[in-house]
């Protein structure tokens, strides 16, 4: 956007009364510092309408599957691992902000290796979240056929007990634990149980479906999250190469472009922050 | 950064690091406490538990714009010209969730309380079995 | 009054007191912004082409969207007539019946209806009146060469045109356009086989409108930090004329309402193609029940309105603030009550993100929360009349001149009041009960919104024309114009109250089973009549704009109007960069009319000796 702006020359801050009188910037930033944050907050806005979107859809539905249970597995096929791998990934996403900041610091100190540096390691750390994003995607849709449309977790709402196919009886189960349906072959295999307690105790049920908005929520959801991360890395790498060109250096303002895209790095992380509350710790 | 020398913000950086990253793993504690998966059959009240959560993502959400973002030095116009907007989406979330337990409420009320989903296998029809 | 040759000459203030920003070292003869067609007229970043470019779009939806209106005012005031005389321009959508009687065919009636709705809402109140004045006078008015990014301001017109088109082809799909309202409800937008519209058309409309949200982004983040960042020197926030205040809040509010109208599109957009269940529960077609399960079509409603109620105020804000320059100017008299004015804005425009499920009160909606939607929108009211309170207080006393513009400034107010008297009626909710979804709710909005919302563009237009070509409009044709539209518009819309009352529905294609709104067949006959005649008033406008362009009465002076504010300091054909040498600075706010015995001081005036206290 700046090469074609130069014919708008913001005036330089002037001795002039307070700032808010004109000729100055009142809120002590360029004009694209600016539009950069005024843009996030519209970004906000979006992802607080999927986000409450979310809380109606959940608010609406009479279950939920427990995160704890449909989230724990870990990539090697380690299972019961709760929370581990997001965990994780979170990590890799705070590691990546902190980077952007250092990136960002060299920046203002005119270094531009350190800059070139250290936004090499920010792209490392997007990239990798993506990858484990991807893994998780994997998982969820070929593994434990979650998609769009169905999602096969759900919750038991009474204690019972599995029946086996030779009507003996099984495995017991509390109520509020996590269940999955599985897939045999190509077809759903749900298991027949027996409730034991509360008040429809002694009848024989099968597992149903958890509600669906789960499963479409969640890759939407994520799925509009990744697409930022993404786009993130691609204009991180765009910037670092001109930054390595030495096109902003030439600039002489802090490198003001590496600032910017660290602002839209961090609100990334930011949004994170919302979805880790929603979909896995709540 | 305007307030501070190079060193500081070195180690605001690093902090910030330890700091966000403390809290994660208490959230992930106390989540997996919460649900009974460190001590069999101990289980946090559901409200409490959400409201703590909540407090936690909102200082990890206030030190990420206030620390990475850089925003606590920036002017108190743009402080509070971004936190001014942020504020409407507190009614937001209350009305929009409220009605959407509204709706749930209606159908438990109209007898279908496992609606909407079924189970997956046709011939095993939820009603069939149930009654 | 006429010791106005007292003050100092434009020119000389401009060369003395003026700012050189070295604006015109870099831009020689060779200006890259007007070196030759293309860049001058089509991809122009100039903020005074900009403008045009989103006018002359704007007026083209207008004429197609009225056109519209006129077509399903026929079927309603004369639905036994036939309506073949127009089938070369509709074709397939007259269905002509056994006894050779052509019909408008019901799809297409709905379709009319929704098209109408969306192009007036969004491509002609929205771009066409916030995207034509912001991009014209926020740059003029706070003393700047042109907008902070002219490049972003390029594409958001661009964003607007592409829009355009591709709603414009989805008049032209063989299914139709979409047919189920603007606002898209679901089912009926979320189910490509719940009506013929509800196919390729609905795809049409959600790409076209989520592009026009892009170009009011694009638009609103360079109109905020304009404003905030290029103001000249002296030109502090309490000295900017209300039309750059409500540019300004407008922006704000586009900001925050329409990315969440994104979300709603993209879970609609899901559920149309993904095969999700956001809004979908419990439908039944011919019988059989959907698939689709646990999604909410009230969710919709909240996402949509959430912009939705937002943006009728981002059609009226731009309005107001035209308004209130228009009258100050035309009055000779300062704005009464500048302060309150900002800040009535300012709240509105808070208010309104608490209020939009007023909307909705008859959904099916917690009646409980509706409580405290009923109690937000009434508070709406109060600084509604506090702008109202100050505009009349404005014209007391004034030396009024009624020219085009100021008459429909004038009408403006009326419009207003009338109209938001009707909406203190829907804000609660137990009247709404009764009135919901009737021809009261379209008296309401139509006076409130598109009315008023079009006077203000009139009087703006008026007002301003002479800065964007150098000529003047007719006045004569413009006297005509206001007052037919002025009585055209009451006629048409003060009946409706009295269908609503009575019960009757909007959107209906027909009342033939009604018996009891057989009465009112004479009365839908007049509105029609109405309608039609108002129609072709507009025609009249429209003439005597392209005229004028050529035409017109050629500017002489360049404060014809007599005015304060900082555009009228520029040449009367400005160039790029606005001000040939140094950009103004300001040394007062912009209302300083029939003050100490001068008529008009305008900004750019220092201090005089003796005068009293200098805002
Ligand atoms: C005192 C201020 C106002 C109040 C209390 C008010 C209240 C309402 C209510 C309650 C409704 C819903 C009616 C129904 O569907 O049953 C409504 C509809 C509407 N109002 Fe207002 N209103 C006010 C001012 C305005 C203004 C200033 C505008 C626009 C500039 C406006 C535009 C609309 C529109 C477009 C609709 C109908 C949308 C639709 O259903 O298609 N209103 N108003
Ligand atoms: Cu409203």
């Amino acid at each position: 956007m700046t090469e074609h702006t130069t014919v708008v020359e913001e005036h330089p801050e002037v001795d002039y009364g307070q700032a808010w009188q004109g000729g100055d910037k009142p809120l002590k930033a360029s004009y694209g510092k600016l539009m950069m944050w005024y843009f996030l907050l519209s970004d906000a806005f979006t992802f607080s309408g999927f986000l409450i979107a979310y809380s109606a859809l959940r608010f609406n539905s009479s279950t939920w599957p427990e995160a704890d249970f449909v989230f724990s597995t870990f990539p090697g096929g380690f299972h019961h691992m709760p929370l581990i791998f997001v965990t994780v990934m979170t990590f890799i996403l705070i590691l990546s902000s902190v980077t952007m900041v250092r990136a960002v610091q060299e920046g203002q100190r005119e270094n531009q290796k350190g800059v070139a540096f250290w936004m090499g390691l920010t792209i490392l750390g997007g990239l990798s979240f993506l990858g484990c994003q991807a893994w998780e995607w994997t998982n969820l849709i070929t593994k434990e056929h979650v998609s769009l449309y169905t999602n096969p977790f759900g919750k038991y709402e009474a204690d019972g007990v599995y029946i086996n196919e030779d009507g003996s009886e099984g495995e017991t189960f509390r109520a509020g634990s996590g269940y999955l349906v599985h897939k045999h072959d190509g077809h759903w295999a749900p298991k027949k149980y027996k409730v034991t307690s509360g008040p429809e105790a002694g009848t024989i049920k099968t597992q149903v479906f958890g509600p669906r908005a789960f499963g479409a929520l969640f890759f939407v959801i994520t799925g509009f999250h990744g697409f930022h991360v993404f786009s993130g890395v691609l204009f991180l790498l765009i910037i670092m190469l001109n930054v390595i060109s030495g096109i902003y250096k030439k600039r002489k303002n802090g490198y003001e472009m590496v600032e910017k895209i660290g602002l839209y790095w961090h609100f990334v992380d930011l949004v994170w922050v919302y979805v880790f509350l929603v979909f896995y710790l709540l | 950064m305007a307030h501070l020398s190079y060193e500081e913000s070195k180690k605001v950086v690093f902090k910030g690091l330890i700091f966000l990253g403390v809290i994660t793993i208490v959230e992930v504690a106390i989540a997996l406490l919460a649900k009974g998966q460190i001590i069999e059959g101990f289980h946090l009240n559901k409200t409490f538990y959400s409201i703590l959560m909540a407090v936690f993502s909102l200082i990890k959400a206030l030190y990420i714009l206030g620390e990475f973002m850089h925003l606590k030095y920036e002017s108190k116009a743009l402080r509070v010209g971004m936190a001014i907007p942020l504020i409407l989406l507190v009614w937001a979330a209350i009305a929009f969730s409220q009605d959407g337990y509204t709706f749930e409420q209606r159908r438990e009320r109209s007898g279908d309380e496992h609606f909407p989903e079924k189970p997956p296998v046709a011939e095993h029809s939820l009603h069939d079995v149930a009654h | 009054m006429e010791n106005n040759s007292l003050l100092i000459d434009d020119e000389k203030l401009l060369k003395e007191n003026g700012y050189d920003d070295h604006f015109h070292d870099h831009h020689h003869d060779e200006d890259p912004y007007q070196s030759n067609f293309f860049s001058k007229y089509v991809f122009s970043m100039d903020h005074k082409m900009i403008a045009k470019q989103f006018l002359i779009t704007g007026m083209f939806w207008a004429v197609i969207g009225a056109a519209m209106s006129v077509i399903f005012r026929l079927q309603l005031g004369f639905p036994e007539d036939s309506m073949t005389w127009i089938k070369p321009l509709l074709g397939k959508w007259i269905v002509i019946d056994s006894a050779g009687v052509g019909h408008l065919a019901t799809e297409f009636y709905y379709a009319l209806v929704t098209m109408h709705g969306t192009i007036i809402v969004f491509f002609v109140l929205t771009a066409g009146l916030s995207g034509t004045f912001s991009n014209l006078l926020i740059p003029l008015q706070i003393g700047a060469r042109d907008m902070a990014s002219p490049l972003l301001n390029m594409l958001s017109y661009w964003f607007f045109f592409l829009a355009s088109v591709i709603m414009f082809l989805s008049l032209f799909v063989s299914t139709g356009p979409f047919a189920g309202g603007w606002v898209a409800y679901p089912p009926l937008s979320a189910l490509p086989q719940a009506s013929s519209g509800s196919g390729m058309g609905m795809t049409l409309w959600l790409i076209s409108l989520t592009f026009f949200v892009v170009s009011v982004l694009l638009g609103g983040i360079n109109y905020i930090t304009t404003v905030l960042n290029l103001r000249t020197k002296g030109m502090s926030m309490w000295r900017l004329p209300l039309t750059i205040w409500s540019f300004f809040i407008t922006a704000i509010i586009g900001l925050l309402s329409f990315p969440v109208l994104v979300s709603g599109f993209l879970l609609l957009m899901a559920d149309r193609s993904l095969g999700t269940s956001f809004y979908l529960s419990e439908i039944f077609i011919n019988g059989h029940a959907l698939d689709n399960v646990g999604g909410s079509p009230i969710l919709y409603q909240h996402l949509f309105w959430f912009l939705g109620h937002p943006e009728v105020y981002i059609i009226i804000l731009p309005a107001m603030g035209i308004a209130s320059e228009v009258l100050s100017t035309h009055s000779r008299k300062p704005i009464f009550g500048y302060k309150a004015m900002v800040i009535s804005i300012a709240s509105i425009a808070f208010l309104s993100f608490l209020v939009w499920a007023h909307h909705m009160f008859m959904s099916g909606m917690n009646p409980f929360i509706s409580n405290f939607f009923v109690i937000f929108t009434l508070i709406i009211a109060v600084p509604s009349a506090v702008k109202v309170f100050n505009w009349i207080s404005t014209l007391y006393g004034g030396s009024i001149r009624l020219n085009t513009a100021m008459l429909f400034a004038i009408g403006f107010v009326s419009m207003f009041i009338s109209g938001g008297l009707t909406g203190i009626y829907l804000g609660n909710s137990a009247l709404d009960i009764q009135m919901h979804d009737t021809y009261f709710v379209v008296a309401h909005f139509h006076i409130v919104m598109g009315v008023a919302a079009f006077f203000g563009m009139f009087a703006g237009i008026y007002h301003w024309f002479p800065k964007m070509y150098g000529r003047f409009m007719n006045e004569t044709l413009g006297k005509l114009h206001f007052w037919g539209t002025m009585i055209g518009a009451y006629l048409i819309f003060w009946p409706m109250h009295y269908l609503g009352l009575a019960g009757v529905p909007r959107r209906y294609y027909s009342f033939d089973v009604f018996d009891t709104f057989s009465q009112f067949s004479d009365l839908n006959k007049f509105i029609t009549v109405a309608a039609i005649i108002t129609f072709f008033l507009q025609i009249v406008f429209i003439a005597n704009f392209f005229h004028s362009i050529f035409f017109g009465k050629k500017v002489k002076e360049k404060n014809p109007w007599k005015s304060n504010t900082l555009e009228w300091t520029t040449p009367i054909h400005a160039g790029h960069g606005n001000w040939p040498g140094n950009i103004p600075t300001v040394h007062r706010w912009p209302y300083d009319y029939s003050k100490d015995g001068f008529d008009f001081i305008p900004q750019i005036q220092p201090p005089l000796a003796g005068e009293t206290e200098n805002h």
